[in-house]
């Protein structure tokens, strides 16, 4: 846990404000003939992070996810995408999500495209001065999970706002969105991100984490994203 | 195995048209080679242009591994009518990425067809499938050790020659002009039959990557930004490696100077003392390329004003505009050619020369040098993270080489992007008469209204263009139709002839460039 931002759990008291169900599972996401084991959770998590990310609250949600967890610095240098073109292509299973700048991860997302991984989720992300926009694009393997995650972040009085396509449907955007009543959980949206792309096909833990930021926010452009080799 | 569920089909036709088509793809390909799961097609649906990812979303994507599994797939498309949209290696970012032209039409990724079937480096020439990499290229000449060079679009390493070739792309060395520089094709058409190009239609010739015209109408060109066939080889000169190679930048401060430079540059250009697809990008373009963000200058909304481009210039020592090219050659042929340049640019009495020697690791000078050279790097990608927020659409008009030309596009498409709230981020990459003005238009896409502005940018762009007698060479999908609309009705109304005879089924990646037998005229 860091000095300068600590995760506060609530414990039931949060549960109870984000209006979870302990002990509930999330969808599982490699389940593709929906075969118990076969998910995201039944592989090693890689989380792939930059130098902005790579001590954000992104991690802490990750990690309080529950799950064992492999960190990856990233960045678009070509040696590094060679790197992860061999990692995508070894035949390893491997849940790999991760919070990566713009250039990046659209590096990042291509070559899973190439090695032929399955992608389930693919978010854009904007922070600045306590309020974040998100524009989601996932499958229904992931339903459930841009709910969560604005109940999280309207629970905690992070302004926000989410725009979630769902991948091959023909209904509308969802659109969600929750006024800033304070500032104290700017970097709500980072860890509740972390938080359910690491806990995706996997029991969730009892608590939801809360962080509070006591130094400089995670501003700027990221984009997340969820892949399976 | 899932079957597809009737939300997203292509246009037209029927669920149980489209499964009997998916079980035909299945057993010619085989199951792993049919994608139909969402989690499959995700990859494929990331775009960066100004609309919802649905309006681009695929029913379906296959991956061929051969030439006759391409005619497999066409024969199957026709028999139910199943629109397909070809990529090779899917790169395409600022053009549309891999995402199919229209909602439902079916992928066809050639990225498995990725053999290089033959590199002469005697004659300097190769042949080889859609999926190659330049990377790959790259690095089997370097394993092999032969003494040619590679021409690449700035994604360089993940990109490849076919695909950026069949949409005309451009590279930075003297082989810069791609399509020029291509030298026979197999295509597959609608029909089924497999066309060779040029001299690749005499059974035993050993000139199909030698001589590009062959007998008679001469008909590669129809088949680039086109949708007339399936290119499954194409073959292209490679440039000898030169001894020596001397990149080198010339930094000038201020915006009008662009006059100035061209009208230098031109004539070192038709003269190919200057022998290479010479860049002269902006300061905005430089500081993304060099890894510099927006947010470290401002944080205000709409354009970055010219006070902080200028302090941005103060600071970092970039130049309102930077020129980079290369001099290649012996040792005598480029100290005659340095002469002259470094005369030139002193007669000018503006610029300051910067060589390998002043700039040594520096970006964004070192991926110059290396994409000058044929090195392949990502550097450039760095441009998505000056302003962020994943929207990414390159504009870009052609001018003529000429200075109060380039000042008359820049000074217009500045006005417009800043009217909108958006920066001018551009480079012009100069061949002997034309330039290709390459204006990036970044946008936030999270931000809904951002993303409605870069829309009405972008076709105010083209509108306004239009009525200076300009277009643009290329474009990503959403915008095909407008510009292809720029072109006259005349071109229009033949390009849906040669449709009409080659593909009269429509099948093959119907919109591309604007050609589509379902829409056009239809009204």
């Amino acid at each position: 846990m860091s000095v300068d931002r600590r995760f506060v759990l609530k414990g039931m008291a949060w549960g109870s404000l984000a209006g979870l169900t302990m002990g509930a599972s999330l969808p599982s996401l490699a389940g593709v003939s929906g075969a118990p084991g076969a998910g995201a959770g039944s592989r090693p998590v890689v989380a792939l992070v930059g130098r902005e990310t790579a001590d954000s609250a992104f991690v802490e949600g990750v990690r309080a996810s529950g799950n064992p967890m492999q960190l990856q610095k990233m960045d678009s240098s070509l040696s590094v995408m060679q790197q992860l073109d061999m990692q995508l292509r070894s035949g390893k299973p491997m849940h790999i999500i991760g919070l990566l700048d713009d250039a990046t991860a659209a590096l990042v997302i291509d070559q899973a495209r190439s090695a032929g991984a399955r992608v389930n989720w693919v978010g854009q992300h904007m922070a600045s001065a306590g309020q974040s926009r998100h524009h989601l694009l996932n499958t229904s393997l992931a339903e459930g999970c841009s709910r969560q995650m604005s109940r999280q972040l309207h629970a905690c009085g992070a302004g926000f706002s989410l725009n979630e396509e769902r991948s091959g449907s023909t209904a509308p955007a969802r659109q969600l969105a929750g006024p800033a009543r304070t500032m104290a959980h700017s970097e709500q949206w980072a860890a509740s991100l972390g938080y359910l792309l690491g806990s995706l096909g996997v029991r969730r833990p009892a608590m939801a984490p809360l962080v509070t930021a006591n130094r400089m926010p995670l501003n700027g452009s990221f984009v997340s994203f969820s892949i399976e080799t | 195995m899932s079957e597809q569920n009737a939300s997203l089909l292509p246009k037209g036709v029927t669920q149980e048209n489209f499964n009997q088509a998916v079980n035909k793809f299945r057993a010619l390909l085989g199951d792993e080679n049919v994608l139909l799961e969402q989690q499959q097609l995700v990859p494929y649906n990331k775009i960066m242009m100004s609309v919802e990812n649905a309006a681009h979303a695929p029913s379906a994507a296959l991956t061929a591994t051969t030439v006759e599994q391409v005619q497999g797939v066409v024969k199957i498309c026709n028999e139910h009518r199943i629109p397909i949209w070809t990529i090779s290696t899917g790169r395409n970012f600022g053009y549309g990425s891999a995402a199919p032209g229209q909602r439902g039409q079916v992928i066809l990724d050639l990225k498995k067809m990725n053999k290089i079937i033959k590199i002469d480096p005697e004659m300097c020439s190769a042949l080889v499938e859609p999926g190659v990499t330049y990377g790959q290229l790259y690095n089997y000449i370097q394993e092999n050790n032969l003494p040619v060079m590679l021409s690449f679009s700035a994604p360089s390493a993940i990109a490849g020659p076919v695909g950026n070739t069949m949409d005309r792309g451009v590279g930075y060395t003297p082989y810069g002009e791609h399509f020029m520089m291509q030298c026979g094709m197999e295509v597959v058409l609608a029909n089924g039959d497999v066309y060779r190009t040029g001299m690749g239609g005499v059974k035993g010739s050993n000139t199909w990557q030698i001589f590009k015209w062959g007998y008679g109408p001469t008909l590669d060109g129809m088949f680039t930004q086109a949708n007339y066939g399936i290119c499954t080889k194409m073959g292209f000169w490679l440039m000898p490696k030169p001894p020596v190679f001397k990149p080198f930048e010339v930094i000038f401060e201020n915006e009008e100077d662009i006059i100035e430079i061209v009208d230098a540059l031109r004539p070192l250009r038709m003269n190919n003392t200057i022998p290479n697809s010479v860049v002269i990008a902006n300061v905005l373009w430089e500081a993304g390329s060099a890894h510099l963000t927006r947010a470290q200058y401002t944080s205000e909304p709409g354009h970055t004003p010219d006070e902080i481009l200028k302090k941005m210039q103060e600071d970092t020592g970039m130049g309102a505009w930077n020129l980079y090219a290369a001099l290649y050659g012996t040792q005598e042929q480029v100290d005659v050619n340095w002469k002259i340049v470094t005369d030139t640019f002193k007669k000018l009495g503006k610029g300051r020369i910067v060589t390998q020697e002043d700039a040594g690791d520096t970006q964004p000078f070192k991926y110059r040098a290396e994409l000058m050279s044929g090195v392949p790097n990502l550097q450039e990608f760095g441009l998505y993270n000056w302003r962020g927020g994943g929207g990414s659409m390159w504009f870009a008009p052609v001018s003529e080489a000429r200075g109060s030309e380039c000042r008359k596009q820049a000074a217009l498409a500045k006005r417009i992007l800043h009217k909108h709230g958006l920066d001018y981020v551009a480079e012009f990459i100069v061949a002997p008469r034309d330039m290709h003005h390459v204006i990036d238009v970044l946008y936030d896409r999270t931000n809904e209204e951002e993303t409605q502005r870069a829309d009405a940018c972008f076709n105010e762009l083209l509108d306004e263009f239009e009525k200076e007698g300009y277009a643009v060479y290329r474009v990503n999908t959403r915008f095909q139709e407008r510009v292809a609309q720029s072109y006259g009705e005349v071109k229009r109304d033949l390009e849906h002839a040669i449709k009409r005879a080659v593909d009269p089924n429509n099948i093959l990646a119907p919109g591309r460039s604007g050609i589509d037998l379902d829409n056009y005229k239809k009204s």
